[in-house]
């Protein structure tokens, strides 16, 4: 596929990122590195307003009967906290890394929508301020992340903050669409000569596929949005059951988005990954073919589970068993990639970089995540522990612990590549224990709770046995988490200013993103070799062991000497 | 814009499973149905179809670098899609008249929003055309002509496209 | 050591306990889910170490040998999961029908919950009364429970006696409860459902045969009017100051179903939906200031006085 579009070249030789022409070059930019830069120091800024709301939240909840924040505030605050995790934090941080790496990875000079590209990123932002506007408007929205109906109806819920959320999530859907559309097209038509769609690097074909999971999803939000907001402003019936509507429908409609939504949210995760774990044990990764085809599998899959979030609602056994059976089938391509990325390690040469380190803990935590997962695809145990606070441990193992941190295990990756100095690994040790063990002592005891009983979105609870210990032990432990955020602050700030400088591939790392200087120059690349194999650097390097020659070999390569 | 036409068709299949579930539930589609005029409405419908029509007639005139036809043809689509905005908006004003609203019930919640979006989504593209009309009479486009109209054409066709299921599924599938 | 092992199993007792055939069926899948899922975990933590460790680069130097996959491997890491899901589908679904029996058209159900901001308002059909968060059931008797909510959506819940089941308005779920032990089970709403989700609790106290006939029949009472000065100033003042606008007692005003049913309010455990233990200082800081003990809650602040709010608490307190 070519595009028929000419992206004119620069007449004049453009500063690059450092020495600038300062902030209207940033406001004023369609250069994707830049735009990606921006969407990655967005989601920082948002990561700090998301933590205070969780810190705020664990300091209510660390003893029983508590009273450090009024029932109204904490409802604010876990909803806030929900939605600017999701949307304002791992969102921009997935497409700032997909919108800076993508078009490198492939030898591409831009993306094929640079102007659609800066409008992403700019509407997405506004979409962020509007929801923190809702503050001065008379009330944050307090009705949970998916905002469930009747209760976000005008007559239980008569502040704004409801309608703030709508038009806030309605606007950031547009910039996380724009976004998608620009990644398909690019990866479809901008690719150097030579790279065929199953030689891409993983990272690419993840954010390929998640696009189409994007593209899909956010639409069926939209429906839902614009119909709740309809409701409450002109007094609709979609989801009021009293005059004929249904409030099961909006379940059915937000889980439909939901559903795929976390799957967005996790599989370019599952692509640094896969191309960090592969530098740092100095293989290729084990069977691209099944973990590319596992993604698809996966977003061909994540349509048709929506329900397993509704199996309270009382829907009847055969729709239950659909949906239980289709969800305990999406289990089955994680898995795959979980056994592939350990099997990479074996037989190599494995460097504990930082990368590396965080690449594991996803390895290890996501599985915990995931297998609690494959809990609530078992009905009965779903009628046990959904709405608890197992679920919360579940969302958070695989959101921190998996995309949360793929996103650090990129940075530590690309630091290098963006920036033109490494991270410090001194630093970077400390900050990563801190981070594992403060995470999982977290994290790790909400299964516990939510086995003893305790429901979600609760701002107190009951003295009960074990309960305020369990809280308080979370709490403590979610102080040490964030002391190892404040180590990555550190970590950048130091390192901007003195970091080992890093040449072009410090990692001896194989993609093209690694051909060109750190950081790359205004149009990328000058000059492209021609690409035979996933791992172009390596066949330059290798010229007696290139890729593609054992790309087209048969697969099962058993050697004589082991 | 085969992508963004597919993530909206998106948005349109969840809207329009949302009216045939609401307009199903509670009786209401036998109550309410009368107030849908089908004549009316599928007069402007043919003009909305046979703007596409049009549409392709300008890209086969372009191709045939028959620029003033392919002028022509794009104004009389542009024309056609005033038409059916105008059928649509007199439509509306006479059911407001007869005081079926978006919150007389589930049935009118539905349909003035599956029809709304619809009508909104023609307005932009009649927009879009105008820009691209305008353009190209101002001569601003020279090699890249073709793709900027070509984009239009297909989100227009795909505008078309959706009115099809919509017309059939709210006004004939009344009928039923 | 044996201390440690005791509270150790102690507290995985507490996390387990039953007390229905409904919830065993539910500890049993659970607990085979746990088993292969501590044997997964153990298989990826020993495996990413073994990478970790025995394969350090300052173990194994140079690059290695360059290998891409092994098919067969990789087709069997996916069939056997598939397999063992299998398995635990077929059990899923056989579960899924024992717990969820089929409820035949014609039959009634024996409870009615109604769950509404942020309280439970139960009704024994065959009865004939209505109560508010505090429900008693005959031990080993199997009985259907209509859920049904009056406002947003909620969530019925008590751990050890089944599943939980969504209150959704507009329609009614069905579930069946039955308890194999005479003991008191604490519960809680399981859907978000506003300011008070948290202060929305459940007590549900399995009987004896006898004591639950005992129960029904002091819940059917009318009761009769205070003899004393100062309740007859309580009751006075309950139709005076608007109570009866929102709560009903059985007997004195028509039916408000706002407010939970104070017919028997002395006879309860709990005040507020398992916010309070039901004393009388309890009511009285209740009604001094409903807002103070569960913000948000849809009953105002009536100021009263000490002496009224002492007429009120002594008349509340003797509806036995």
């Amino acid at each position: 596929m070519k595009l028929n579009i000419h992206i004119p070249e620069p007449t004049k030789p453009i500063p690059d990122i450092r020495t600038g022409e300062g902030l209207l070059q940033w406001l004023s930019t369609v250069d994707h590195k830049l735009i990606g830069i921006m969407y990655l120091c967005t989601a920082l800024l948002f990561f700090v307003l998301g933590f205070g709301e969780a810190l705020m939240m664990r300091i209510q909840l660390m003893r029983p009967l508590n009273n450090f924040l009024s029932p109204e505030a904490y409802n604010q605050l876990f909803t806030t906290h929900g939605t600017n995790m999701i949307f304002l934090v791992l969102t921009p941080m997935l497409l700032g890394f997909a919108t800076y790496s993508l078009p490198l990875m492939i030898g591409a000079n831009e993306m094929a929508f640079p102007r659609l590209n800066a409008f992403s990123y700019w509407i997405f932002l506004l979409g962020g301020l509007i929801l923190y506007a809702s503050f001065f408007a008379g009330g944050m929205p307090n009705v949970g992340w998916f905002s469930y109906a009747p209760l976000s109806e005008r007559f239980f819920s008569s502040t704004k903050g409801v309608d703030y959320w709508v038009i806030s999530l309605l606007l950031m859907g547009i910039g996380s669409v724009g976004a998608a559309l620009n990644f398909v097209v690019t990866t479809l038509t901008m690719r150097t000569k030579g790279i065929l769609m199953n030689q891409l690097p993983l990272f690419v074909w993840m954010v390929f596929v998640n696009s189409f999971l994007i593209l899909a999803a956010f639409p069926v939000l939209n429906a839902a949005l614009f119909m709740i907001l309809i409701d409450r402003q002109f007094d609709a019936h979609f989801f009021v059951s009293a005059t004929g509507g249904s409030p099961v429908m909006w379940q059915h409609l937000f889980w439909g988005f939901g559903h795929p939504e976390v799957y967005i949210l996790a599989l370019p995760a599952f692509g640094m990954v896969s191309e960090v774990i592969p530098v740092f044990s100095r293989k290729p990764i084990f069977g691209y073919e099944f973990i590319a085809a596992s993604s698809v599998a996966i977003m061909l899959l994540s349509f048709g589970v929506w329900a397993h979030h509704m199996f309270a609602v009382g829907l009847g056994t055969t729709f239950n068993a659909f949906f239980a059976a289709s969800s305990m089938l999406i289990a089955v391509p994680t898995g795959i990639k979980i056994f592939n990325w350990i099997a990479t390690m074996w037989g190599g040469s494995v460097q504990l970089k930082t990368a590396m380190l965080f690449a594991l803990a996803l390895v290890v935590n996501f599985t915990i995540g995931g297998l609690s997962g494959v809990g609530f695809s078992l009905v009965p145990v779903d009628w046990r522990l959904t709405d608890t606070y197992f679920v919360v441990a579940h969302i958070h193992y695989v959101l921190i612990g998996g995309s949360l941190t793929g996103g650090f295990a990129a940075a530590y990756y690309w630091f290098p590549k963006i920036t033109g100095r490494m991270l410090s690994e001194k630093i970077g040790k400390w900050h990563f224990w801190l981070y594992f063990i403060g995470f999982n002592c977290t994290f790790f005891v909400f299964h516990f709770l939510g086995l003893l009983g305790m429901p979600r979105r609760v701002y107190t609870y009951p003295d009960l046995p074990y309960l305020g210990t369990l809280n308080l032990f979370s709490t403590i432990s979610a102080c040490v988490f964030g002391i190892s955020f404040i180590l990555f602050f550190w970590n950048i700030f130091y390192s901007l200013r003195h970091g080992k400088i890093a040449g072009n591939n410090p990692w001896n790392a194989w993609t093209l993103e690694w051909l060109t200087s750190s950081p790359p120059q205004q149009k990328n690349f000058e000059k492209v070799p021609l690409v035979r194999s996933r791992r172009p650097l390596w066949d330059m390097l290798h010229p007696e062991d290139p890729d593609w020659k054992r790309e087209n070999k048969n697969k099962i390569k058993k050697t004589g000497n082991e | 814009m085969f992508f963004f036409v597919g993530s909206e068709s998106f948005f349109f299949l969840a809207l329009i499973i949302s009216y045939i579930y609401f307009s199903h539930t509670g009786g209401v589609l036998s109550e309410s149905s009368h107030y849908l005029d089908i004549k009316r409405t599928g007069i402007f419908t043919i003009a909305l179809l046979s703007s596409s029509i049009t549409i392709f007639l300008a890209d086969v005139s372009l191709k045939r670098l028959n620029r003033k036809a392919h002028r022509i043809w794009l104004a009389a689509t542009i024309i056609l899609g005033l038409i059916f905005i105008l059928g649509q908006t007199t439509e509306y004003l006479k059911l407001y008249k007869l005081n079926f609203t978006i919150s007389k019930n589930v049935f009118g919640s539905a349909f003035f929003t599956l029809t709304g979006f619809h009508g909104l989504h023609v307005l932009i593209g009649i927009l879009v055309l105008l820009i691209v009309l305008i353009m190209i009479n101002n001569g601003k486009f020279k090699t890249i002509e073709h793709t900027a109209f070509r984009s239009a054409a297909i989100y227009w066709h795909f505008v078309d496209a959706v009115w099809i299921v919509v017309f059939s599924v709210v006004y004939l599938g009344a009928l039923i | 050591m044996g201390r440690i092992l005791n509270s150790i199993h102690r507290f995985f007792s507490e996390m387990s306990r039953s007390s229905s055939p409904n919830e065993d069926y539910i500890n049993k899948l659970f607990l085979w889910f746990l088993i292969l899922a501590a044997i997964i975990m153990i298989i990826v933590i020993v495996a990413v170490l073994i990478g970790a460790i025995h394969y350090r680069s300052s173990r194994h130097q140079g690059e290695p040998e360059q290998i891409t996959g092994i098919k067969w491997l990789e087709i069997s890491w996916t069939i056997i999961p598939l397999l063992i899901l299998l398995i635990f589908f077929y059990f899923t679904v056989r579960f899924m029908k024992d717990i969820d029996q089929p409820v035949d058209k014609n039959q009634q159900a024996d409870i009615i919950i109604t769950a509404r901001q942020w309280w439970w308002e139960m009704q024994y059909s065959k009865y004939n009364f209505t109560t508010a968060n505090e429900l008693h059931i005959p031990v080993h008797q199997k009985l259907l429970m209509r859920v049904e909510s009056a406002d947003v959506i909620h969530d019925w819940w008590v751990p050890e006696l089944g599943r939980k089941i969504d209150a959704i308005p507009g329609t009614s779920n069905y579930s069946w409860l039955e308890a194999s032990d005479t003991e008191e089970y604490k519960g809680a709403c399981s859907e978000y459902c506003g300011t008070q989700h948290a202060g929305m609790r459940i007590l549900v106290i399995s009987e004896t045969k006898n004591e639950f006939d005992q129960w029904v029949q002091e819940q059917q009472k009318v009761p009769s009017p205070p003899v004393d000065s100062v309740g007859q100033r309580g009751m006075r003042l309950f139709s005076e100051r608007t109570c009866a606008g929102c709560h009903s007692i059985s007997g004195i005003v028509a039916v408000s179903h706002i407010g939970p049913d104070l017919t028997h309010l002395a006879s309860r455990k709990t005040l507020i939906s398992g916010v309070l233990t039901n004393t009388p200082k309890n009511l009285y800081l209740w009604l001094q200031n409903p807002q103070k003990l569960k913000e948000g809650s849809h009953m105002p602040n009536f100021i009263l006085s000490n002496n009224e709010l002492e007429a009120l608490v002594k008349y509340l307190e003797d509806l036995k």
